[in-house]
């Protein structure tokens, strides 16, 4: 599933994630806000999820 | 619910001024008008108080009185302590919490940023005896106690701007820094120490290269010495409540609240500080939503950021920078406050997160 959350202000791309999250096993998150980075770590920490830098602003989210 | 008045509520990171220091204010502007630096017989008594508040300084802050300076802007000491004691060609080291006052200086210079732990705590290089590293006593923002730089060879900056004289220095120093503000003395006052005067050179144009700038207000520094007197004094009193109080409210938000990051352990911060951000929270809304119902609180989350970019230091420790609340427990607070607040604080997350 693809997560378009460019544009979008933090906390909003992460809360969507975490709805993504609840119905598909992966997630690629599109996301230009400067929080997302730091907050999909603290997220992936916090929900013991899993996540990969793929290319600019993109995320490829695992659930775990 | 409505707010309540005539109580302590302010949780933001500065506070009114200490009622010891603005009782004494008038009486410091009466008895420090005259210039200390003059041979008159007022300004004799200008430069006897002087001393005297030199004197307070040094007790609390673990200097001699002699190393004491003071500036009219305290941000003006990072540029003056850094770039005084660095010399030319030598590395600068800093935390990646380090306040942003130090990355600017930083940067000029031969910079070197060193990432923290989850825990903010940074590994201390061992450096070369030229090198200067930028230590920071107590973070403002998480209330992180850094551990000592005991293996660096090279000189050392001390920002205590954010330790309210609470935090000892190194046993090796060479430049340190404190903000009146945070023993809720006068603002427009830094103080800065220099271990020895000769390790020091003024970065700034200057008339006198051996002193940091003439231009201090001695009343303020009369009335700074007065509260750093009253409010030291007052926190030893209070230590134990405010760990309380601390505890009480971390035990809260993780048992009450949930989702809920937290910045450092009880151990290794400042009592009176503390950092949290809960997941799925807009920290704008939140904090308008307590201001409202009149708690006033920090953030460093980026939407409350003039630049839009989250918090630094709690980017660079790998916490969560959305949803960002920083508490300052000032030693007035009560606990009676700090339960209506959480009640409060537990209903807003709630809704907001539904």
């Amino acid at each position: 599933m693809e997560l378009d959350c460019r544009g979008m202000r933090c906390p909003i791309p992460i809360i969507k994630l975490a709805e993504g999250i609840k119905a598909f096993k992966e997630v690629t998150l599109l996301s230009d806000d400067p929080a997302t980075l730091p907050d999909l770590i603290a997220w992936a920490r916090m929900t013991k999820n899993e996540f990969t830098v793929v290319g600019t602003n993109t995320y490829l989210v695992k659930r775990s | 619910m409505g707010s309540v008045t005539g109580t302590f509520q302010y949780f933001q990171s500065e506070a009114p001024l200490h009622p010891a220091a603005r009782a004494a204010l008038t009486e410091a502007f009466d008895r420090g008008w005259s210039d200390p630096t003059k041979p008159h017989f007022e300004s004799r008594k200008a430069a006897i108080l002087l001393n005297e508040a030199k004197e307070t300084f040094a007790a609390h802050l673990g200097v001699r009185p002699d190393q004491i300076e003071f500036l009219s802007s305290p941000s003006s000491g990072f540029h003056l302590g850094i770039a005084g004691l660095a010399l030319p060609g030598s590395t600068v080291y800093y935390p990646a919490t380090a306040r942003s006052e130090v990355f600017a200086v930083g940067d000029h210079l031969s910079g070197h940023k060193l990432g923290v732990d989850l825990a903010g705590q940074a590994l201390w290089p061992r450096g070369l005896a030229d090198d200067l590293l930028c230590w920071q006593s107590g973070n403002g923002e998480t209330g992180v106690i850094s551990k000592p730089p005991v293996d660096f060879i090279g000189r050392v900056f001390v920002d205590a701007t954010a330790s309210a004289g609470l935090l000892p220095l190194p046993s090796r120093w060479h430049g340190a820094l404190w903000d009146s503000r945070s023993w809720q003395g006068p603002a427009g006052l830094g103080i800065f120490a220099i271990s020895e005067k000769n390790l020091w050179r003024n970065p700034l144009p200057h008339i006198d290269q051996k002193i940091t700038s003439p231009d201090f207000s001695l009343p303020l520094a009369l009335a700074s010495a007065i509260a750093l007197d009253a409010f030291s004094a007052e926190y030893e009193v209070k230590r134990k409540s405010l760990i309380e109080l601390n505890e009480r409210i971390r035990d809260f938000l993780l048992t009450e609240i949930g989702q809920v990051d937290i910045a450092g352990s009880l151990s290794n911060t400042l009592p009176h500080l503390l950092s949290f951000s809960f997941l799925y929270i807009d920290a704008a809304i939140l904090m308008s939503e307590l201001d409202r119902r009149g708690f006033s609180v920090d953030s460093g989350s980026a939407c409350n950021a003039t630049n839009m970019e989250p918090s630094h230091v709690l980017a660079a420790m790998g916490l969560l920078t959305h949803g960002n609340i920083r508490l300052t427990l000032h030693p007035q607070m009560e606990r009676t406050s700090v339960e209506t607040f959480l009640a409060t604080l537990k209903d807003l997350v709630v809704e907001l997160r539904s």
